[in-house]
């Protein structure tokens, strides 16, 4: 530690070249966090769903499948299960945007006692239970769009015929890890709404598309009694309903969320081949800066040898300095990127592609080590020449 | 005018730190350029249409065909009108139905693959529409033909294997397709009446396309498609069509931009951080040149130029560095439908002109207080210096 004057020091000798150095390791790793948390974070987030011990039964096709309603008052009477509710997609357009945020038919009922998580004022709540065609949202989504409660929301239909026109009743409040851009809505208003452009529409056909809409509860949320009978849950209701004309899929809401992050297949490999690539580049730059600070420095490691300092000492002085250097970098970068993310709503302006953003702490010291990893690397080139440079040599030498 | 020459032999007697510097700035353009592949691939994939006089026809109010069922009553309909262009097997028209649903990939995890069942004619509509390996399906039988990404990409989807699809959806694989790049590319193709039985979805269709057989009974289909009360449908020429499914991109794009100015302000930092110390080691050399007469623009051009190199040299082989990827195709979801979506890379001139601009910015800006601080370098004391 006495040393750290020195190092110190030395560090500032050329302020400029030492904030060009900063400069573009905290840009670079600024980008690395953002990169990497974008999964980090659904990973975290969806894990985190673990402690509401709850299941999500879908079609085992896929979305697309049916799952007809009935089996959500099938489910809800098993036993170990706390309630169920259907979970629609609906994916309207707000005002001639296409899919602007998540809209779900729910169990207006039941819906926050699955979703426990979500606050709500119980006067808001119980004026959305009163109201078919109220809507609950989350309470950024309210910030996003300045809606406030008795605000009309209407929603043109994409996937469905159908429009709603749904009035805000409530605003939903939780942490910053949860989805606070939904848009919940009673399924039966929905629904009733499918039934009726059956019968008109083809004359009573059976067959179109728009019945076979109806009755669709989408997937299912399931909260379970504890965590124990989860696993047995979704195996029980998987067999239920195996030999239906409606075979279901039920997984754990963990895993539900992990298989959004698997369908991105490769994107995730290449967005870690860029991050590598990132920091390689980095290595690169430290390197080069670190050993043209050396360059001009051979006369003074030289006297500093010649006085006495040991080959060890040398190296360590200039291998500390590459880490104080890089590591400052990647402290602006990673922790300014994590606080930048906390204070402003990133997720804000991805136009309804990502929920919510933020850089989880793991991310964060990750970016710090790879930064300290990239000064050390950089500085050992530049550290083993000064270490082993002749005193001889070094004292002769004009720079 | 200071020589060139002199800038080049300067890169090259300090050829390590010429060297760290361009393979630095050359990773980051080329991280940029494989987002920027990304993109313009994606974007090809979606914009790629058959021809001008192709219209899709879609429920009104659907902004897209997976999502965008009617009545296969109004579809038969519409496949009367006159005005679709004809040939030997018939009408070039086809009632197509998509399903999504999800299945394996070989490396074990899963992924929604679109399924669409498709007519004879869906063949002539896409633009070389080729079968690349085994045969054509035969309608009836539960076959099946996949594009040649999904083939390689997903379990039983290589030709004789079964794709499977839960316990009613089955097909027999008996071909490979491409089609130009076009987002079928990234699609099942079997025949309608399979797909129909198969997910209990007769009498409804997703959508119908159609080829005019003239500019001017295009402009009449459509307006007798949408404003005819029979119909009430929307027909949306095929450019126009895709032309808003690629605005899905426009998120990617923007993250892109973001990432691709952050990486070159990194880069820019690095070349700046080389051209300050190349100033610094050379502050003799500075005041010799001044001293023999050239003029203080002759310098700053001098040294902007030799950064300006350093960062060419840098982009060049960032550039050169993503030139095997073009052959990489990579496979996501889509956003907008949750549904497989394979890219493959394409450096266009979207990507050149990335490239070109960060290494232009970089070398520039990088190079620019440097060079001021050489100019302002006093000849006196410049000279006096060790």
């Amino acid at each position: 530690m006495k040393y750290l004057t020195y190092i110190l020091r030395n560090a500032r000798r050329n302020p400029v070249r030492t904030g060009l150095t900063i400069a573009s390791t905290s840009i670079c790793l600024f980008l690395m966090m953002i990169l990497l948390s974008f999964f980090a974070m659904n990973t975290e987030a969806t894990s985190s769903t673990r402690i509401f011990n709850r299941i999500v039964t879908m079609n085992a096709n896929g979305f697309a499948g049916m799952l007809p309603v009935s089996r959500v008052r099938q489910i809800a009477a098993m036993e170990g299960v706390v309630g169920a509710t259907p979970f629609q997609w609906y994916g309207g357009k707000y005002h001639d945007e296409v899919m602007p945020f998540a809209q779900f038919g729910v169990d207006a009922d039941s819906v926050f006692t699955i979703l426990d998580e979500y606050a709500v004022p119980a006067d808001q709540l119980a004026d959305f239970k009163a109201n078919k065609d109220g809507a609950i949202i989350g309470r950024k989504l309210a910030t996003d769009r300045n809606l406030k409660v008795g605000d009309p929301l209407p929603l043109k239909g994409d996937i469905y015929p159908v429009d709603l026109d749904l009035t805000v009743r409530g605003i939903y409040n939780g942490d910053t890890n949860r989805d606070l851009r939904m848009c919940l809505f009673h399924y039966e208003y929905l629904d009733e709404a499918l039934k009726k452009t059956t019968m008109s529409g083809s004359g009573g056909s059976l067959a179109t598309a728009s019945s076979q809409r109806s009755g669709n509860a989408g997937s299912i949320f399931i909260k379970c009694k504890s965590a124990d009978v989860t696993t047995s849950l979704c195996k029980k209701i998987d067999e239920e309903y195996r030999n239906t004309e409606f075979p279901t899929r039920t997984q754990t809401e963990e895993a539900f969320g992990l298989m959004f992050a698997e369908m991105l297949g490769d994107l995730k490999n290449t967005i870690y081949w860029i991050g590598a690539a990132v920091v390689v580049s980095l290595l690169f730059v430290a390197g080069n800066a670190m050993a043209m600070t050396m360059r001009e420095r051979t006369t003074e490691v030289a006297v500093l040898k010649a006085i006495g300092f040991t080959k060890g000492l040398v190296l360590f002085l200039v291998l500390s300095e590459a880490v104080l250097v890089a590591g400052l970098g990647g402290a602006i970068g990673s922790l300014g990127c994590k606080y930048f993310c906390d204070f402003v709503d990133v997720a804000r302006f991805s136009g309804g592609f990502l929920p919510f953003f933020y850089i989880p702490w793991n991310i964060a010291i990750l970016g710090l080590a790879v930064s300290l990893f990239v000064g050390f690397v950089s500085g050992l080139i530049p550290a083993f020449l000064a270490a082993n440079s002749s005193v001889i040599d070094g004292l002769r030498k004009v720079v | 005018m200071i020589p060139f020459k002199y800038n080049v032999r300067n890169l090259r007697v300090r050829w390590k730190t010429t060297l760290m510097t361009m393979l630095g700035t050359a990773l980051l353009v080329a991280s940029s350029c494989i987002l920027f592949g990304l993109v313009e691939g994606l974007e090809y994939s979606l914009k790629v249409s058959g021809d001008p006089l192709d219209l899709m026809i879609l429920r009104k109010g659907a902004s897209n065909e997976t999502t965008g069922g009617f009545e296969a009553k109004k579809a038969d309909e519409v496949l009367t009108l006159n005005g679709i262009q004809r040939d030997e097997n018939g009408p070039i028209a086809a009632k197509e139905i998509l399903n999504i649903a999800i299945t394996e990939r070989t490396n074990g995890t899963r992924n929604n693959l679109i399924i669409r069942g498709v007519q004879p004619a869906s063949r002539k509509l896409r633009p070389d529409f080729k079968i690349v390996a085994g045969r054509d399906l035969e309608s009836g039988k539960g076959e099946c033909i996949v594009s040649r990404n999904i083939s390689r990409l997903y379990k039983g989807a290589q030709v004789g294997g079964l794709l499977e699809f839960g316990e009613k959806e089955r097909y027999r694989v008996v071909g490979v397709f491409t089609a130009g790049g076009s987002s079928a590319e990234s699609e099942v193709w079997a025949d309608l009446k399979d797909v129909e039985r198969n997910t209990g979805r007769d009498g409804s269709v997703s959508c119908v396309q159609i080829r005019a057989a003239s500019t001017k009974d295009r402009d009449d289909l459509k307006k007798a498609i949408e404003d005819g009360t029979q119909f009430k449908l929307a027909a949306i020429p095929e450019a126009t069509y895709f032309e808003n499914q690629s605005k899905s991109s426009i998120f990617l794009k923007a993250a892109g931009t973001l990432i691709a100015v952050l990486l070159t302000f990194g880069a820019m930092f690095a070349a700046a951080n080389t051209m300050f110390s190349a100033v610094k080691s050379r502050t003799r050399e500075i005041g010799t040149m001044r001293a023999l007469g050239f003029s203080q623009r002759d310098v700053l051009i001098s040294f902007l130029g030799e950064s300006f190199l350093l960062c060419v040299l840098g982009g060049l082989l960032g550039l050169l560095a993503t030139l095997p990827l073009s052959f990489l195709t990579i496979e996501t979801s889509n956003f907008s439908n949750f549904a497989s979506v394979t890219i493959n890379f394409r450096f266009g001139p979207w990507v050149m002109a990335v490239a070109l601009i960060m290494t232009v910015v970089m070398g520039l800006f990088g190079g620019m207080i440097p060079a001021i601080r050489a100019v302002r370098i006093e000849v006196i004391s410049a000279l006096r210096e060790l």
